[in-house]
């Protein structure tokens, strides 16, 4: 991973969840965001309503339209906050790893951490989105493809004769949120976990071929 | 038993229905010797094919099942004769269009000459399918919604066939790898495919079989 690229993201995650710097409005504003998540999460995008995010957030209607045009508008809104806080988080995690195997798959445990923590927003957030698709829709490739950019930083460390494919990160990301995806519909993210030695040996592999990918198999089940 | 096939032509008004001909996408008005059973299969055969053209139209945000009985010509009533609500519309739309993947596969295959790689072959079939039928293809590579529970399910029977047919393109070179790592090849594939079929590129899917199978082969391949 570039560590320039987390500090930098470690920084935004400071700046957008340091709440004693929250006005009262903009307090209300991160719930009525949070209750679209939680909501579209729950119930689904095409049953989603304001009336529900209200219920779920306390605000009011009136204030709910000062922040946002429509729920479309307020989903949106929220995804990006919430996609990219999700992107520092795991570069953090990676950060904090040595080697890129390491980094890799502390950001992977990362992630399926706040996928077994938080379910609905999950939800929301991997399998709704492509329901949603327009501005949310923009914001999960953005955000696929910032990942993919750190993966890739190990290209570096592969012989030129020996690259792996130039879709390889997409591959894999692909890959990894696919499998989020099943247990969440399934209903049992817990399960995540055991896709973990699989997703190891697919992200790994796809880079350093099959001996790193075994190796880094055998680590993610003794994890 | 006859299978019923739906092709894009004008309505025949040269003499009756006789069985095992594809049926045009509009039936003849009038008389046209259909019989009753085979009328009510065409129906449903049209709304299956117009779920997959309303859902790449509206996206499953916006598809509703009036978009669907009108592109298919049929009543709304007619539409909840056939199905209880859109979601089993859209898994019979989703079950059909897999199957006819898995076929075209399986035909490109079986046919394929033994100096070519079975696992070539079968994706460049694959990578054809979608090309030919994009909106179809879109329906079973993304990711089902929420409410869809069925769709998850025939997903996850989508992905085991393809990664047993990527098994058996292998022979007895499958290795010591993971047992589940080709259902996570073919999920990696699929999310490809969609992404592509997402940003528009449909004439270029053929160039990316070999890619395809560079990925696919990869993570089971020594390094240099």
């Amino acid at each position: 991973m570039r560590p320039e690229a987390c500090a930098a993201a470690g920084e935004a995650l400071q700046v957008e969840t340091d709440a004693r710097a929250l006005t009262p409005d903009a307090t209300v504003r991160q719930g009525e965001m949070e209750g679209a998540l939680h909501v579209v999460g729950e119930v689904g995008y095409r049953a989603a309503s304001v009336r529900a995010v209200l219920e779920y957030s306390g605000a009011h209607r009136r204030q709910f339209y000062e922040h946002f045009d429509s729920l479309e508008d307020c989903f949106a809104q929220a995804y990006e906050a919430w996609i990219e806080q999700l992107g520092v988080s795991l570069l953090e995690a990676a950060v904090g790893a040595v080697g890129w195997r390491e980094s890799v798959q502390a950001g992977i445990v990362r992630l399926f951490e706040f996928v077994v923590e938080r379910p609905t927003i999950a939800r929301a957030l991997f399998l709704e989105v492509q329901v949603a698709g327009g501005a949310a829709l923009a914001k999960h490739e953005e955000a696929t493809e910032r990942l993919g950019a750190a993966l890739d930083s190990v290209r570096g460390e592969i012989a030129a004769d020996e690259q792996p494919p130039e879709a390889t990160a997409f591959f894999v990301v692909g890959g990894i949120e696919a499998a989020i995806c099943d247990v969440l519909a399934e209903g049992n993210p817990n399960r995540i976990w055991d896709a973990l030695p699989e997703l190891m040996h697919l992200t790994v592999g796809s880079y350093l071929g099959n001996e790193a990918a075994e190796q880094a198999f055998e680590e993610a089940k003794g994890r | 038993m006859t299978r019923l096939q739906l092709v894009d032509s004008e309505p025949r008004d040269d003499g009756p229905f006789s069985a095992g001909t594809p049926l045009p996408r509009r039936l003849p008005p009038g008389r046209h010797g259909i019989p009753a059973n085979l009328v009510t299969e065409h129906q449903r055969l049209r709304l299956i094919a117009a779920m997959g053209e309303m859902l790449a139209e509206h996206g499953y945000a916006g598809v509703t099942t009036t978009h669907v009985s009108e592109r298919a010509g049929v009543s709304t009533s007619t539409f909840y004769k056939h199905f209880g609500n859109l979601w089993d519309c859209v898994l019979a739309a989703y079950v059909a269009t897999a199957d006819r993947l898995c076929e075209r596969i399986e035909a490109a295959c079986a046919a394929a000459e033994p100096p070519l790689s079975g696992l070539a072959v079968g994706i460049e079939a694959g990578l054809a399918f979608v090309a030919a039928e994009p909106a179809a293809a879109q329906l079973i590579c993304a990711p089902a919604p929420l409410e869809a529970t069925a769709i998850a399910a025939a997903r996850r029977l989508l992905i085991a066939r393809l990664a047993g047919m990527l098994r058996r393109s292998r022979g007895g070179e499958a290795g010591e790898a993971p047992s589940g790592l080709d259902e996570r090849l073919i999920d990696a594939s699929l999310a490809f495919i969609c992404a592509r079929v997402g940003a528009g590129e449909v004439e270029r899917l053929a160039e990316l079989g070999p890619e395809l199978t560079a990925l696919l082969d990869r993570p089971r391949r020594a390094a240099a």
